[in-house]
């Protein structure tokens, strides 16, 4: 794909602005009713997916340039979907995800990748992982856990720490935690330890596309000399780059399953018992990448046809991705199976859930973006009473976190392995 | 073309550096526009670039960037949520800036009491609904849908919707409002500038409102709305819409005191009738035909498909064709969607035996399937917080509505088949979506009360496409002479065929309406509030000397 | 300089020019606080080319037009020449009902239709307006509306000038030209007819309201020689309810809810001596009756029309009293001496002739501080001795409920020079004590002109403004508003 392939969706935007709102029908305040964090940050029309649809099509017809700004409006946005979403509310003709991804493919292409994406670009191809950490020490938060080693030995489940787990002090804790829910329920796994490579994601999502076919093939070709079948990961992230990216860009067949899934399903089955009581009035934040782009990954290689005269659709149907199908139910269900946790949402939930902050590059190149973003969950977390705000992705709570301790606020931020553990 | 360092200096001082912006493909987000390719040279999608975009915070910003406009001769160009071609500058090489007041979001005041709010322009419909339910209130929501301004449709364009029937239109809906007139001065109309607050529209005297709140507004061709306080109705339903399923069907469950139903009529004489007995009997929280903006012969096709969340576009040509949904469809064809509300079970029940007369004595009837449990969620849902409104593009990305000629149901009844013709004659080539002739859709009254609406064609076309866009200009142009023709007054099409136009040829058109008076009177009008002709054409007027004897002379 | 009809004679026939003392000064003055002074003549158009032609001279002459459409008593001193050498354009004859369109509801009628006329016709064909409290009978409909006086029915106000909804209009330019939707075909009824056009809309033409520029004008912007009026079915059933508070705050809530849910036809809220003044006949016994009344009463009609009326109105009383529950008020039908019949026809009658002079002070405001205006106007009374018993105050919700229409009638006797004086100080201190708490004195008569307009500078420029283009020779009831 290119952005050329978008050209007829940027010429088929209404110019409506549903992107910029979470999906109207869902709307419950005027405080917590928008949808995209860049537009309310950058306010101008091109940072929202609308608008970048006409940068690309300006750029295309060549009335403009890339300047500072462009690059600004291309890259300021968490990649989080939120507009995806609310643009397919009415149309089946558009993908604005993919065609804002595309876009920043072609500036990077042209050598507008903001300098801090570079860096972690160059991480993830020196040290294998995207936060600039030396890669002998990716194995260290597991060297005490006697873990299978599948570098070595072969197991069909690997338990995929990623990045931030891996290298995160703060947070690998969470990893433990993981592995010691995998290990009570007696699940069979493994890890890579040291050798476990960064899943590339986050480099699709900044507009690159080697990293993450490179990733890919490693990682694939590492899983199936283990006799891997199964991928686990407590990572939101890593979880969408598995799941949906690596069958795209590396045809890979693996089973991939969140933490959350799989030890919904063990608490389900009867295989994990929580029986402590963690009393705690909790709200869910759904990760982008768990939540609305968490959907199967549907194999699609077709084109336009009209039907109709002019209606557009797809030889053969193409797959929707507007959020209907994302992972949602399965982290609720965990957490009302915790005794003493009571469970309020947000206003933005599910498929229209604001952003953490961190994703698309946002956390690494435009910090203040990226924490104001997180802030803005931080409140509206807060106004559902709640006494912590639980998520599933390391990085949300790293966002989450950080935003927390610079606002003061006393809102607790866990991992939801964190509250399982508590209540084993 | 470059706005000047000074000017661009002295905007930055006004609104902060990082408010202003004359970057040019920030700048193209703006000058491309929603019907921009009907009407622009070589169909391109982008209206004439403006010179810069700003961002004012407050009153105070747009009143100094617009003295500012006034001192380097910039025209100004105010945008709240809108699209629409006219939303961007009209012409090309003309100094322009965009004022994009998406920072005036606040909602300012709340009374619920009173029962009205005050806004800026770019709180949406959806917010103020949303907040305003939760006291057991409701607003009046435009029919471009809940992410529209509200001081875009009770201030500056037109402000009907489905509920205006019950609620109103939210020109009559409009209380006290701020305008920054062209000239840079802060106006404010209503009880509001006699210092006692928002309540009231009208006054002291004549009302100041009625120099640009007509029927279309001013369409931001004439300075700048800043506040206005609408009126709000009432809201007998839940605090907060407890939305169900997934999307895009959303469906709200419907209350015991509500009733939702889709009502078919055997031919139009019946839905005149119907809409009588309905008028008559003043029943009808919402009231609309919304379902057939699809296209009567598509409409229960695209439909059902669209509330399976696992289905798409695809699956409506296998829906079209299966005998089950086709004799529904048959059912529907002429069809309008109805929800009745009411304060007590006996009130609901009532309405309900009184519709129920009006159907048998009319011979229309309650289409059974559009009234089951999933549609009627599915319509409660849409039609209440009109979230679904760019479905309008639904099939192609394209939507241009024809048509819309408003009036008596007797007198939009003689015209529908016309409509229907004309459309349905040029869908034969393919290049426009063939949904069927009666794509009509519209307000079950564009007034508060009822007795008077008009259907809006939807003509759906690929803009993608540049043998189907100019399909859709075509037919544009068909209906302008079919209504020529036919003696009928010219509907939207002729409206937005004009924004390409030069000024003489606009002047001339409107120098052969029958009452000119209108465009003398806001000529002289933009004379004394837009000086420096900082506004467009949104706002119309004659030259002085064009009017009646100049249309003669044209005509000879 | 007088001036010269005779080049009007042509059009207007020269005994339609009146200059007899008498009738010039009954247009002299009239019950309000305004200085009288008379006009040069009266005169009496019948058609639509007359008033133009008039208006076209009165330009070429330089000569003041003050159109009055009522027959008298005139109450606010809008009819009365403010400047010298006016003529007056009695537009009483030209009372043609033109159309009553039943199953669009909408009639068109001159200006010199009267809601005596207009009512009994509209009945004949199953229709009603929403007409404001007791008005005179010869008051003129179209005058009526155009001065936004309060109509009964909140449910049906959708706007302050409903049911105003186009007009046709002779401007001060000496052009005619129709309002709303009327505006944009031909300028003819007739034709407009033929094409299927009602009338309806009231907005436009185009990206003007020049409805609401002739509103609340008092004649200065042009001359309206018909307007549409939007109608309703007449009830087949009614019933009439009152409900009856020591305090006018205790039934606030309760007149909120019902403007809110638009239950009821007619909803206005009285004190005792205006219920008092309003049924009983008798101005002896009216002290004895209104002793007797509570304080306030909220007056509710119920009706029921079109189909199954009996059902409509069983529901809506049922509704009623559940919601006066709500209130902990009590729903009666009536007070020993206040009949359902008087009830009955307080809501259809006329005003009776004035017994007793009376000054008005009226205004709009939200509900929520009538409580508080009350109150200050009683404390003026107390204070300049006007008995506070005597002041009868009428609450009219308007704009469904968003507005209310707040009336202080001062009844005194105007012969009496000390009261007369007394009457003076308590007006205007009354009117400077509103409008310091909020008042909104939307149709500022007399007095309340230099008030709001000294107040609201800005206002006062733009109307001036739109006046120069509308009436740019200054002749239409010169020296009103702010002109």
């Amino acid at each position: 794909m290119s952005i050329e392939d978008f050209r007829a969706d940027a010429m088929r935007c209404s110019r409506c602005a549903y992107c910029k709102w979470m999906p109207l029908d869902l709307m419950k305040s005027w405080r917590f009713s928008k949808g995209c964090p860049s537009i309310e940050y950058g306010n101008f029309h091109s940072y929202s997916a609308g608008g970048r649809l006409i940068t690309a099509l300006s750029l295309m017809d060549g009335r403009s340039t890339v300047t500072d700004k462009v690059r600004d409006t291309v890259f300021m946005c968490n990649m989080c979907g939120s507009c995806d979403v609310s643009c397919k509310i009415c149309r089946y003709d558009m993908e604005p995800l993919q065609a804002m991804r595309e876009l920043r493919v072609k500036l990077v292409e042209e050598g507008h990748l903001p300098a801090a994406l570079a860096k972690c670009v160059e991480s993830l191809k020196t040290n294998h992982n995207m936060l600039g950490a030396p890669k002998e020490r990716r194995g260290d938060w597991a060297k005490t856990l006697g873990i299978k080693d599948l570098s070595r030995e072969k197991a069909k489940v690997v338990f995929h720490a990623g990045c931030r787990y891996s290298f995160d002090g703060e947070q690998s804790g969470v990893a433990r935690t993981a592995v010691a829910i995998l290990k009570k329920a007696g699940v069979d796994f493994g890890i890579f330890g040291a050798t476990e490579s960064c899943c590339g994601g986050r480099s699709y999502g900044m507009g690159l596309n080697d990293p993450v076919k490179h990733c890919a093939e490693t990682n694939l070709a590492k899983w199936h000399a283990a006799g891997v079948e199964t991928v686990v990961t407590p990572c939101a992230d890593c979880y969408y780059a598995f799941k949906r990216l690596y069958p795209q860009v590396a045809g890979s067949q693996i089973k991939v399953l969140h933490m959350v899934e799989l030890v919904e399903q063990l608490v389900r089955d009867g295989q994990l018992k929580l029986t402590k009581p963690v009393t705690m009035k909790v709200t869910y934040h759904d990760p982008c990448h768990l939540g609305r782009q968490g959907e199967d990954y549907v194999p699609w290689n077709g084109k336009e046809k009209k039907i109709f005269g002019q209606a557009v659709c797809y030889d053969p149907p193409r797959p929707r991705y507007n959020g209907a199908f994302g992972v949602y139910e399965a982290p609720r269900s965990l957490l009302q199976s915790i005794p003493g946790v009571e469970l309020v949402e947000m206003e933005r939930n599910r498929e229209a859930a604001w952003c953490c902050g961190a994703g698309g590059g946002a956390r690494e190149a435009y910090p203040k973006f990226s924490q104001w973003t997180a802030g803005e969950r931080i409140e509206e977390a807060e106004a559902t009473g709640a006494d912590a705000l639980v998520s599933a992705c390391p990085w949300c709570e790293k966002n989450f976190s950080d935003s927390v301790r610079h606002g003061g606020h006393k809102l607790k931020v866990f991992d939801i392995l964190q509250l399982v553990e508590q209540a084993l | 073309m470059e706005i000047s360092r000074d000017a661009y200096r002295a905007i930055e001082d006004i609104v902060g550096p990082e408010f202003v912006t004359d970057d040019p493909a920030l700048l193209d987000s703006y000058a491309f526009q929603y019907l921009a390719e009907l009407i622009r040279p070589e169909h391109s999608h982008f209206m004439p670039r403006p010179w810069a975009v700003v961002m004012p915070r407050t009153t105070k910003e747009v009143q100094a960037v617009t003295r500012l406009a006034n001192k380097y001769k910039i025209k100004i160009k105010p945008i709240s949520t809108g699209w629409y071609h006219w939303a961007a500058p009209l012409k090309d090489n003309e100094p322009t800036l965009q004022l994009d007041l998406r920072r005036m979001n606040r909602i300012l005041d709340f009374d619920e009491k009173n029962r009205f709010a005050v806004v800026e322009p770019y709180v949406i419909c959806a917010q103020l609904q949303a907040e305003v339910m939760k006291h057991g209130l409701n607003i009046n929501i435009t029919g471009a849908g809940s992410s529209c301004s509200i001081v875009a449709s009770a201030c500056a364009y037109f402000g009907a919707g489905p509920s205006s029937f019950s609620m109103g239109n939210n020109s009559d809906n409009l209380l006290g409002q701020e305008w920054v007139t062209p000239a840079g001065e802060i106006v404010r109309t209503g009880s509001v500038s006699s210092g006692a607050g928002w309540f009231c529209s009208e006054g002291p005297g004549p009302s100041v409102r009625g120099i640009t709140r007509g029927y279309l507004g001013s369409r931001g061709g004439l300075g700048t709305y800043t506040k206005c306080a609408i009126k709000l109705a009432d809201w007998p339903g839940p605090a907060s819409l407890e939305v169900k399923g997934r999307p895009p069907g959303y469906r709200l469950p419907v209350p015991e005191n509500f009733r939702v139903y889709t009502i078919g009529a055997p031919d139009w004489d019946s839905f005149a009738e119907c809409y009588y007995g309905i008028y008559d009997n003043t029943l009808g929280y919402i009231f609309h035909r919304q379902f057939n903006l699809a296209g009567a012969d598509l409409a229960t096709a695209l439909w059902l498909t669209y509330i399976d969340p696992t289905k798409t576009l695809n699956d409506v040509e296998t829906a079209a064709a299966d005998p089950e949904i086709k004799a529904i469809n048959e059912k529907a064809r002429i069809s309008f969607q109805l929800i009745l509300a009411a304060h007590s079970s006996d009130g609901i029940e009532l309405q309900d035996k009184i519709l129920d007369e009006i159907l048998t004595a009319t011979g229309c009837y309650k289409v059974e399937r559009y009234c089951d449990k999933d549609m009627a969620e599915f319509t409660n849902m849409y039609l209440q917080r009109m979230g679904h409104k760019h479905c309008n593009f639904i099939w192609a990305g394209g939507y241009m509505g024809s048509w819309m000629q408003a009036g008596k149901p007797d007198w939009v009844k003689t015209y529908v088949p016309t409509a229907i013709e004309t459309f349905k004659n040029d869908q034969d080539s393919g290049l426009l979506v063939q949904c069927g002739g009666d794509a009509l859709m519209g307000c079950g009254s564009t007034l508060a009360g009822g007795g008077y609406y008009g259907f809006e064609q939807f003509v759906s076309y690929d803009p993608a496409d540049i043998k189907s866009v100019k399909a859709c200009v075509k037919h544009m142009e068909d209906a302008v002479v079919t209504c020529r023709e036919k003696g009928i007054p010219y509907g939207k099409e002729y409206l937005y065929l004009q924004v390409a136009w030069p000024d003489e040829a606009v002047w001339n058109a409107l120098a052969r309406a029958p009452q000119t008076f209108v465009f003398d009177f806001q000529r002289k009008i933009k004379e004394a509030f837009d000086p420096n002709g900082l506004g467009d054409r949104n706002y119309p007027w004659l030259p002085e000397g064009w009017g009646k004897s100049a249309a003669s002379a044209q005509k000879e | 300089m007088v001036a010269n009809i005779t080049e009007l004679t042509t059009i207007i026939a020269e005994d339609r020019f009146l200059d007899d003392p008498p009738l010039l000064k009954s247009f002299a003055q009239d019950a309000s606080l305004v200085a009288p002074l008379r006009p040069r003549y009266v005169t009496r158009p019948e058609t639509v080319e007359q008033v133009q032609a008039l208006v076209q001279w009165a330009m070429r002459t330089k000569t003041p037009l003050v159109p009055v459409s009522s027959k008298g008593p005139h109450r606010y001193g809008d009819t009365v020449p403010s400047v010298a050498e006016a003529v007056i354009v009695d537009l009483t004859g030209m009372n043609a009902i033109k159309r009553i369109d039943r199953r669009n509801r909408i009639a068109v009628i001159e200006p010199g239709v009267t809601y005596a006329e207009l009512i009994p016709a509209l009945a004949g064909e199953g229709l009603k307006i929403s007409h404001p409290l007791q008005p005179r009978a010869n008051k003129s409909v179209v005058a009526s509306l155009l001065e936004r006086q309060p109509t009964l029915i909140p449910r049906l106000n959708y706007s302050l000038p409903e049911p105003l909804r186009n007009c046709g209009v002779v401007w001060g330019t000496g052009e005619v030209a129709f309002t709303g939707e009327a505006g944009n075909g031909p300028l003819s009824l007739d034709e407009q007819w033929t094409r299927g056009q009602s009338q309806l809309a009231a907005w436009g033409p185009n990206a003007t309201d020049l409805m609401r520029l002739v509103t609340g004008a008092q004649g200065t912007m042009g001359i309206v020689v018909w307007a549409s009026v939007k109608l309703d079915l007449l009830p087949v059933v009614r019933k009439v309810f009152t409900i009856a508070a020591a305090d006018i705050a205790q039934v606030t809530d309760c007149v909120y809810k019902l403007t809110k849910v638009g239950l009821g036809d007619e909803v206005f809220v009285l004190n005792r001596a205006r219920l008092s003044q309003m049924v009983e006949a008798q101005a002896g016994r009216r002290a004895a009756l209104a002793a007797a009344l509570p304080e306030w009463t909220l007056v509710v009609g119920l009706s029921g029309a079109a189909l199954l009326p009996q059902q409509r109105l069983a529901v809506q009383e049922k509704e009623l009293r559940a919601l006066a529950q709500e209130f902990s008020l009590t729903v009666g039908e009536g007070y020993p001496g206040v009949s359902r019949t008087d009830l009955t026809a307080m809501l259809d009658g006329f005003c009776r002739p004035d017994e007793r002079a009376h000054q008005d002070i009226f205004f709009l405001s939200t509900l929520d501080k009538v409580a508080g205006h009350v109150a200050s106007v009683q404390s003026v009374a107390l204070r300049y001795g006007y008995p506070v018993a005597d002041m009868e105050i009428y609450v009219q919700p308007q704009h469904q409920g968003v507005s209310h229409h707040v009336e202080f009638r001062l009844p005194y006797d105007a012969a009496d020079a000390r009261q007369a004086a007394m009457m003076e100080v308590v007006y205007h201190t009354a009117s400077d004590k509103l409008i310091e708490e909020g008042a909104y004195f939307s149709r500022p008569y007399g007095y309340w002109s230099e008030l709001v307009y000294g107040r609201d500078r800005n206002s006062a420029e733009i109307l001036r403004t739109v006046k120069g283009i509308l009436d740019p020779e200054n002749i239409l009831n010169p020296g009103k508003l702010c002109f």
